[in-house]
């Protein structure tokens, strides 16, 4: 990795840390809220182009298309994210969201960093992935489940602002113990079947009880205005995202059927994204069926959210990696 | 059967299969990874019980088939009766609303206003610049964005019935199948796999494996795979020549040879003389052949590629690591003690894997489809609507100007987004009629008061059908079973 690639992928990773503090800061001291939304999108902005320049400096470095590990698809999931979140901001002023978005981006940077250095190193390609068809299959993916973090975390501001407190923490602990089981997955070599029922158990238990106490309203928090702008964030989201996800399950479908002959295998990771596009599937046609209150439908999102987390991170990390498991290192 | 029509049904089909997807892509299954891998990684007893449940080939069990027909079914059911009806409205003409039933629209303004049309030219170019297409018709307008969007149920579904019938069609007229063959071997399509309900046949020519090589990575990862391939016909005639490689397959007569693996397959050898085949395993980068000498004592022969010398090892049980004894290649061979070894020849084996689908073009078309509808689906359908007129009745407080500008609008999706942009226009407009806060103009309802107006909107007005609510006429058959 050069020194320039590498400035510019510091830079980025410290600006999400940073805009992550600020935004905090702009929620905490509600006088100078204004000016530190701002300089917390200026620091985003920051963030956001420098990891632009990072990844096609490394495009470059590379002579190929930046996207063939999983460290490098963990940059793009960063940018997309920061990207997303800008143009959000953009189109419906939102800020809460800022700090979220940014502790997203963050995280990411940090399981980035912590891969080891094969994952950072240039490395040649398996014969399976020379391919122009790489470069039309994997960003959609990549900057859907983007999309789909976002909507999953909008989902969660929306049952905040809805006062739906404890369905919100049950939700936001399952999110983190899932994480942590794909964390654990990464970088040690605890059993993975264990590991698998900490990822479905929690993801399993927490549901549940996220659903079974949407009716435990702290009615001093509702915030009416704020859950309605959530809910359609969220919504805006799974928007963008799904029509990616499509693109990208189907270009694979078609790499695969140029490159193996055949366009769909049942292969773990290929059912897994089948998975999450039918529960998106199911979420649209959930907003179609308007009996659906907007506090479900972000539960629905945050459901999403884990078979996201699942499909792009936890099945090689979790041992059931199949066909493509070079998103893999161990 | 109201039900098989119904989006409840349709999420919960949906939630199902994705269940049940789910559980497919977690346990191993029989067709992709064999059954030995089933019981390696669940142990006999608990690999019993999941091969009797259907589990292990989930994709082909009873429940899976009857899951999609389900969903099928609800499909077209709902289509008919819901989606391709509204295709029809969406050629009517937009009515034009007046003061009384714009201000029923989830976003409404009254702004106290000269009669001026100028004023409607403004609110004319500031939504057109937005994209909105615009219909003006006496002092009133109405203008419409995202009308395309209304199309994306119905091309995504096309699209999804469309892939079944591909699906269906390469099914039970295609085949496929997956042959190591050895260079100078040949790969012909009997043992090719298909479904129960096959009506389709075999070719009858087959295919010579030339030549098969591996191109290396200088670090020694492999680059890419080679194979020389000959079309023969049944009498032996040579009909079409290639090479392929991964990503780049030989196809002919609605067959498509691709390279899928590669390898290498054994050794031969000689002894003095005395020829000999050692079966070459995989380790890691290397492949090795193992040939028991006596009791405790084993020879190792090690080969990279075929172009790279084989290095010979021996390994007795009481020394600690093998030890390198000689190198040899085709051409140089080694002397160990009395005998001479030859290296005859490093024979590999390349992976091909075959098929013919010819249900692939519809498949194609569907995939476009969906693509194509999920897409439009992003694209919020919005509209507005605006007039100006007189005070509404007698008792009206009547405007200081004269006449009010009614303005108001909706939109099924990104609501926030609708409400702030009309939100812009409306800002815009007081600024335009110099209408200062405090004046008598009719705010747009907060947020709040949105939502709960949305709230009360009955089930029935679920879309933006038209004609619109306050035209009679048609009534969208939206209704739940
Ligand atoms: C299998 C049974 C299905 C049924 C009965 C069904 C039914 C419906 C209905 C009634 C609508 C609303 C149409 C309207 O508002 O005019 C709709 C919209 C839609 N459906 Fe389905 N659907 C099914 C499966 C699927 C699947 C598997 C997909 C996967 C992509 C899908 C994608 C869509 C899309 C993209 C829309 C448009 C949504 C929007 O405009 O926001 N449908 N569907």
């Amino acid at each position: 990795m050069s020194e320039l690639q590498l400035a510019f992928t510091n830079t980025a990773g410290l600006s999400s840390v940073m805009s992550f503090w600020v935004f905090v800061a702009s929620n905490g001291f509600s006088k100078r809220k204004e000016l530190l939304t701002k300089i917390g999108l200026g620091v985003m902005i920051v963030g956001f182009l420098s990891l632009t320049a990072a990844i096609i400096a490394r495009g470059i470095e590379a002579q190929r298309f930046p996207l063939a590990n999983l460290y490098e698809s963990l940059l793009w999931f960063a940018w997309a994210v920061m990207g997303a979140y800008l143009a959000l901001s953009r189109s419906y002023g939102i800020n809460q969201l800022g700090w979220i978005a940014s502790l997203t981006a963050a995280t990411m940077f940090l399981y980035g960093s912590w891969l080891p250095a094969s994952q950072h190193d240039i490395t040649p390609l398996v014969p399976a992935l020379v391919s122009y068809w790489r470069q039309i299959h994997v960003p959609p993916l990549i900057v859907s489940y983007a999309m789909f973090f976002l909507a999953g975390l909008s989902g969660f501001i929306q049952l905040y602002r809805a006062g739906r407190l404890f369905s919100l923490i049950t939700a936001v602990v399952t999110v983190v113990l899932a994480l942590t089981a794909v964390m654990l997955g990464t970088f040690t070599a605890t059993d993975t079947t264990l590991l698998q029922l900490m990822f479905a158990g929690a993801s399993l238990i927490g549901t549940v009880i996220a659903f079974a106490k949407l009716d435990t309203v702290d009615k001093a928090r509702v915030d009416i205005r704020g859950a309605e702008l959530y809910d359609d964030v969220s919504y805006r989201c799974i928007a963008i995202g799904f029509p990616l996800l499509t693109i990208g399950i189907i270009t694979g479908g078609l790499w695969a059927n140029h490159a193996w002959g055949t366009y769909w295998s049942w292969d773990p990771k290929e059912s897994m994204a089948l998975v999450t596009w039918l529960s998106y599937a199911a979420y649209i046609h959930l907003r179609i069926h308007r009996e659906c209150s907007a506090e479900k439908l972000s539960l629905v999102a945050f459901i999403g959210l884990l078979l996201t987390l699942m499909t792009y991170l936890g099945f090689n990390s979790l041992g059931l990696g199949g066909l493509h498991s070079y998103g893999k290192f161990k | 059967m109201p039900i098989l029509a119904s989006v409840k049904l349709t999420v919960v089909l949906l939630a199902l299969t994705a269940a049940t997807v789910l559980v497919g892509a977690w346990c191993p299954q029989e067709a992709q990874q064999g059954r030995e891998k089933i019981i390696e990684q669940f142990g006999a007893d608990t690999a019993k019980i999941l091969i009797d449940c259907g589990i292990t080939d989930i994709f082909h069990s009873p429940w899976f088939l009857l899951l999609i027909g389900l969903l099928t079914v609800n499909m077209v059911a709902c289509s008919m009766q819901r989606v391709f009806p509204k295709l029809r409205l969406l050629k009517q003409p937009l009515p034009f609303l007046k003061g009384k039933e714009i201000g029923k629209l989830p976003v409404n303004a009254r702004l106290p206003s000269a009669n001026d049309a100028s004023i409607l030219v403004y609110v004319e170019q500031w939504l057109r610049k937005r994209g909105f297409k615009i219909k003006r018709q006496d002092n009133c307008l109405v203008a419409e964005y995202g009308k395309i969007g209304r199309l994306a149920p119905t091309i995504t579904h096309i699209g999804l019935l469309t892939l079944l019938l591909g699906v269906t069609v390469t099914s039970w007229c295609g085949f496929s199948g997956f042959k190591p063959v050895l260079a100078g071997g040949a790969l012909s399509f009997e043992d090719s796999e298909h479904s129960k309900l096959w009506i389709g046949k075999l070719p009858r020519w087959y295919v010579r494996v030339d030549t098969t090589r591996r191109e290396d990575h200088p670090s020694g990862d492999p680059k890419q795979w080679y194979t020389h391939l000959t079309v023969v016909s049944p009498d032996g005639t040579p009909l079409k020549e290639q090479e392929i490689s991964v990503n780049n397959p030989l196809s002919y007569d609605g067959v498509d040879i691709y390279q899928s693996s590669w390898g290498l397959d054994h050794l031969l050898v000689s002894f003095n003389g005395k020829p000999r085949q050692l079966d070459l395993r995989q380790m890691g980068k290397t492949y090795a052949a193992f040939l028991p000498l006596d009791e405790g004592s084993i020879l190792i022969f090690s080969v990279r590629g075929q172009k790279t010398p084989v290095r010979i090892f021996a390994k007795r049980a009481d020394w600690d690591a093998p030890k390198l004894l000689a190198e040899m290649t085709e051409n140089k061979p080694a002397q160990l003690g009395a005998v001479t070894l030859r290296c005859e020849q490093i024979v590999p084996a390349t992976g091909l894997q075959y098929k013919c689908d010819p249900g692939l073009p519809i498949t194609y078309v569907a995939f476009g489809f969906i693509i194509i509808g999920v897409m439009l689906a992003a694209i919020p359908h919005r509209h507005v609507w605006v007039c100006m007129a007189p005070p509404p009745s007698e008792n009206f407080p009547p405007a200081a100007a004269g006449h009010y500008l009614y303005i108001g609008g909706r939109s099924l999706k990104a609501k926030v987004g609708f409400q702030r942009l009309l939100d812009g226009l409306i800002a815009q407009l007081k600024d335009e009629l110099r209408i200062n806060p405090g004046d008598d103009a009719e705010k747009s309802p907060k947020i709040d008061d949105v939502v709960s107006e949305l709230g009360k909107e009955p089930a029935k007005d679920e879309s933006l059908a038209f004609p619109s609510p306050v035209a009679s006429g048609h009534s969208p058959a939206t209704g739940e079973g």
